[in-house]
């Protein structure tokens, strides 16, 4: 193994958590800290569409319901926007658990959908699923 | 201009009529009554107050405190009123939260909706900053609902203290070196800052218990924590802050008290709910029954 394959292996992952609630995206942030991937948080869709171009991530954490830009409109942009940024997985997790919407969010692009409440266990192992790190 | 803290000024007297007037003063204000049992610590306070304001005589001081100009109602307050406090403070109501108030609110919810709590007086932050941490730990529907945290204060020294949220260990004492390493950063060897996302969460504001104008901003909570603050009021004042804190709450709402307290000989308002971690008084369902 080459020093930058070393490197890149030991890459911690980046994961942007989107979500209007402070204290759920606390709750979320210290248990996916706790469990080494490093967090960024945005707190609806337009701040998250801002983070996404200017840094690098390897997973989007998206709540649905949100002011100003909701999660499925968020993810919907990411999936136009240039081939780099578009590629980046997407885990919705929402309160809503109707097969509706978990077809809409299927629909605007998102890999995987989640219905709250989430243990700190269940978004860990999703998480570590979904950016290809072995638990 | 750097001034010393001050001692107080030997050669000004304080009359015992002149301390009874200040303390009606503070009351038509606070709400809060000072007895003459307190007096030792009523006269310090005042002492150092004078000196601060460089007043010659308690008759120019008092004109200062009249005077509104100077803020220094606020400061006296800042200095009468006592903020210490740790976190997890009577951690056995905060189970009864989780364990009984909230599986009941909810019943009333959808998911995604508002959960809204109020700390006041919230003092330096321990309290609010403490619900906080306890939801995160250990409700597990915690994400299922949009939390909303107010903490409120009549001391706008305490609430400075609490955005800031800068603690020293004794404070810290009741938390295990897991919660103080996921929700704090230690400063330098004896003080640790609260998580930036943590204080950013709380939404911090002055409020005072017993001005009912004051009390319109704070309206529609699930759930109130309002601890060892009736204490130090009179009967009167506590009707009026038990009316107003009533007027707070949503209907179903609920109302946390210091342990030393009661609402039963305040306001029969509410209903007495008696739980195995905690007794908690509630706004009844309907509003019929209001006295």
């Amino acid at each position: 193994m080459t020093e930058n394959e070393r490197a890149a292996e030991s890459r911690r992952m980046r994961i942007l958590i989107v979500d209007d609630s402070s204290l759920v995206r606390l709750y979320y942030r210290n248990a996916l800290e706790a469990a080494d991937f490093d967090v960024e948080q945005a707190i609806n869709g337009i701040e998250a569409m801002e983070k996404v171009v200017a840094q690098t991530f390897d997973l989007v954490v998206v709540d649905v319901n949100m002011p100003r830009m909701d999660g499925l409109s968020f993810i919907r942009s990411l999936r136009r926007s240039a081939s780099e940024v578009a590629a980046i997985p997407a885990l919705v997790i929402s309160t809503e658990a109707g097969q509706q919407d978990i077809d809409d969010s299927r629909l605007a692009g998102a890999n995987y959908y989640l219905v709250k409440p989430v243990s700190e266990a269940n978004l860990i192992r999703y998480v570590a699923a979904l950016t290809g790190v072995p638990r | 201009m750097a001034r010393s803290e001050p001692a107080g000024r030997p050669d000004i007297r304080v009359s015992q009529e002149e301390v009874r007037r200040l303390c009606d003063f503070l009351y038509r204000r606070t709400g809060m009554l000072f007895s003459d049992s307190k007096r030792y610590y009523i006269d310090r306070r005042l002492a150092e107050r004078i000196a601060a304001t460089g007043s010659s005589s308690f008759q120019s001081y008092f004109a200062i405190l009249r005077s509104e100009t100077e803020h220094e109602i606020e400061y006296l307050i800042n200095a009468f009123t006592v903020n210490e406090t740790y976190f997890y403070r009577e951690d056995h109501q905060l189970r009864c939260m989780t364990s009984e108030l909230l599986p009941n609110l909810v019943t009333r919810k959808r998911a995604g909706e508002s959960i809204r709590i109020w700390s006041v007086p919230c003092s330096t932050g321990e309290e609010p900053y403490s619900i906080a941490i306890w939801l995160m730990e250990n409700w597990k529907d915690v994400d299922l609902y949009n939390i909303e945290i107010v903490a409120s204060d009549i001391d706008t020294r305490a609430l400075k203290a609490a955005t800031e949220g800068l603690y020293g260990k004794r404070a810290l004492i009741r938390l295990s070196p897991n919660l103080i390493s996921r929700y704090f950063e230690p400063v330098d060897g004896e003080q640790y800052r609260i998580d930036p996302g943590l204080r950013n969460s709380i939404q911090f504001t002055q409020a005072n218990l017993i001005d009912a104008q004051d009390m319109r901003r704070f309206r529609g909570f699930d759930m109130i924590f309002c601890r060892n603050v009736l204490i130090y009021f009179d009967d009167a004042s506590r009707r009026i802050a038990g009316e107003n804190l009533y007027d707070s709450l949503q209907p179903g709402g609920y109302i946390c008290l210091g342990h030393s307290e009661t609402m039963s000989r305040i306001s029969s308002l509410f209903h007495v709910c008696r739980f195995p971690d905690a007794i908690v008084y509630q706004r009844p369902e309907a509003d019929d029954d209001r006295k």
